[in-house]
């Protein structure tokens, strides 16, 4: 069943319900006239137990918009019980993925809501600081937050007079914290390091965040989307949120997919752009009744379903539902952040397998070898199919190389790795036809003719 | 990035007698910055896009000044400013072209558009003008996807961009 009404874009015209053009950013007051607020302010007035909110979130079944969909409320729960020292949330506003590009929209035109759910969570989970870590190519955007904020401090939202109140006995802060151009600050350890000042070199898990984060407190790390549809839920309760989306099509016991998402589609289609749906839509129909179809006199051939690390979903996968089920579904990684790419009829897969891993080798932090020298060697590979100088078994060894980096082969740290890995393997597995189209034999016939002459 | 060898053993520094981190950007920090971060050495980030911000780009001199404001080692700080790409530690063009290369840019031709900016300008990406007014730089994902292709002009994005716009654009910069 589709959305008869926005929920993260209720106030951000966004079609079929308004129009793009219209955008602006809404300040405080104009967000507390629309019942911005209301619900921190009952939440405070009730005195609402922290691990009640907890409790709500947990059984709304609400995942992680950031890319592994982990549940935000399970998160929430593996946090020690407060000490009085500081515990930290740290936001994750890095959207630095090729294709990725919703988050954006909330910063731009909705910042307020973000902060709202902020300051739920800090209460819910006792966290007295919270960094928004936002990626350093958005200038104005980071601006933007900056205004919101002061405002938010001006009606003492955050600050000496905060209506939060005292947590952990400190005020109740929030800061922009400004990255600068590494992609893998997006990943959670790698962002916590970047924030302590030091290069963004992801961490080996254990410890957790949760129990040992930034400046080796207690951290909650969060999506901007994550945290944008926490005051939903807790106003509108766990019934309604649940009503949106759909349970797991693959085993009962599996965690569904429940509630609103935004997705980002970019490529070749009429109108590209962020539309809010419930999950589990299928891609076509974001694609045909959202986008208004192909762009003029293309046709569809691949997508990628979630940014870049996600792999290709291919020409007989155009009606794949975007859930979380969609990576063991469809064969590809997962949902990741539901930024669709489109790819038409006449765009190389070779070349944007290419593109993709120079994305990849370029982002790739240097810490683990696989990843660092895996995904360099692929580049060049690539780059020496798609000049018609590749031999067949390049395609085998490509595959191989691929498949053994990544935290699921268990050769590196973080997950990067496997962004390469599912790209190159879902290319090689869906269209293996593109790139023996450009290789030549790995033997080639030479004209020696040997015995007799005819 | 992170691994690219530099040739440190040749580079010579320039410096000057009038510091970079000036006493007014130091006290605005003690103020307002530094308190928000359990060390010092958080503020390192913050530190450096003040500077890169109010240069257009980070001095080796400014690097040991802000060490020596935040109770670092220079080892501390060239590690990690080092590691960000966006910090550029040699002066570029009074106009930075940032054009997007990544997958939703190249689907809508970001290629046409940076192969028309360098036959224009006559660099190639990497390069800086002679008259050191430009230099065209091209980098991953600047998260106009929906809106591609893009470039940033400085600090200042710009979608949806097609070969007229951009030309208008480069023309109508001052020098």
């Amino acid at each position: 069943m589709p959305l008869d009404k926005p929920v993260v874009c209720k106030r951000i015209p966004t079609p079929p319900w308004g129009d793009p053009a219209k955008r602006k950013r809404i300040t405080y007051s104009r967000y507390v006239n629309t019942g911005g607020y209301e619900v921190l302010n009952q939440i405070i007035a009730d005195d609402t137990d922290p691990s009640e909110l907890i409790d709500t979130v947990k059984s709304s079944e609400l995942r992680g918009r950031g890319g592994a969909g982990f549940s935000a409320g399970l998160k929430w729960s593996f946090l020690p019980p407060p000490d009085g020292n500081p515990r930290y949330l740290a936001v994750n506003a890095d959207e630095s993925e090729p294709g990725t590009f919703k988050d954006r929209l909330i910063i731009e035109f909705d910042p307020h809501l973000m902060l709202e759910g902020i300051a739920i969570t800090m209460i819910a989970c006792q966290l007295d600081t919270t960094y928004i870590y936002i990626r350093g190519e958005y200038h104005s955007q980071a601006k933007d937050l900056e205004k919101a904020i002061k405002e938010a401090y001006a009606n003492n939202i955050f600050g000496e007079n905060s209506i939060i109140g005292d947590i952990n006995g400190r005020k109740p802060n929030c800061y922009v914290h400004r990255g600068a151009g590494a992609y893998i600050c997006g990943e959670e350890t790698g962002m916590l390091e970047s924030i302590e000042g030091k290069r963004g070199w992801p961490r080996i898990k254990p410890p957790f965040p949760a129990i040992q984060g930034l400046f080796q407190r207690p951290t909650v790390i969060n999506n901007v989307e994550t945290l944008a549809v926490v005051p939903f839920i807790i106003e509108k309760g766990v019934d309604w949120f649940k009503s949106m989306g759909c349970e797991s099509k693959l085993s009962p016991n599996a965690p569904g997919s429940f509630g609103p998402k935004l997705y980002g589609v970019s490529g070749v289609v009429q109108r590209p752009g962020v539309y809010e749906e419930e999950l589990g839509i299928k891609m076509s129909d974001l694609i045909e009744k959202y986008c208004g179809g192909m762009k003029k006199g293309k046709k569809y051939k691949a997508a990628i379903p979630g940014g870049v690390s996600m792999g290709f979903l291919d020409t007989e996968q155009y009606d794949a539902e975007l859930d979380f089920d969609i990576g063991r579904r469809y064969n590809v990684l997962g949902l990741g952040t539901a930024g669709v790419i489109v790819i038409d009829q006449d765009t190389s897969i070779v070349s944007m397998t290419r593109n993709i891993v120079r994305f990849f080798s370029h982002e790739s932090c240097g810490q683990c070898t696989p990843c660092r020298e895996g995904s360099g060697w692929l580049y060049q590979m690539l780059c020496r199919i798609e000049a018609g100088d590749g031999r067949m078994n390049d395609i085998d060894l490509m595959d191989e190389l691929a498949q053994s980096m990544g935290t699921m082969p268990g050769t590196t740290i973080c997950g990067l790795a496997d962004g390469t890995n599912w790209a190159v393997k879902t290319a090689i597995q869906k269209f293996r036809h593109e790139f023996e189209a450009l290789c030549k034999p790995d033997k080639i016939q030479i004209g020696v003719k040997v015995g007799l002459a005819s | 990035m992170a691994w690219i060898v530099k040739d440190s053993a040749n580079t010579q520094i320039d410096r000057r007698t009038e510091p970079y981190w000036t006493p007014k950007l130091a006290k605005k920090f003690e103020e307002d910055i530094l308190p928000r971060y359990a060390t010092k050495q958080a503020a390192l980030l913050p530190c450096v896009h003040e500077v890169q911000h109010t240069y257009g780009w980070v001095p080796h001199q400014a690097l040991e000044e802000v060490a020596d404001f935040l109770d670092l080692s220079f080892a501390e700080v060239i590690d990690a400013v080092t590691f960000y790409e966006e910090f550029k530690l040699e002066p570029v063009g009074k106009y930075l072209i940032q054009i997007c290369r990544s997958i939703s840019c190249e689907l809508c031709g970001y290629k046409e558009l940076s192969k028309k900016v360098q036959n224009k300008l006559n660099i190639l990406p990497g390069e800086t003008t002679d008259d050191g007014k430009f230099t065209l730089l091209e980098l991953e994902c600047l998260g106009s996807c929906g809106t591609a292709p893009a470039a940033l002009i400085n600090e200042t994005l710009h979608e949806d961009l097609t070969w007229k716009q951009l030309e208008h654009e480069l023309n109508n910069l001052p020098d």
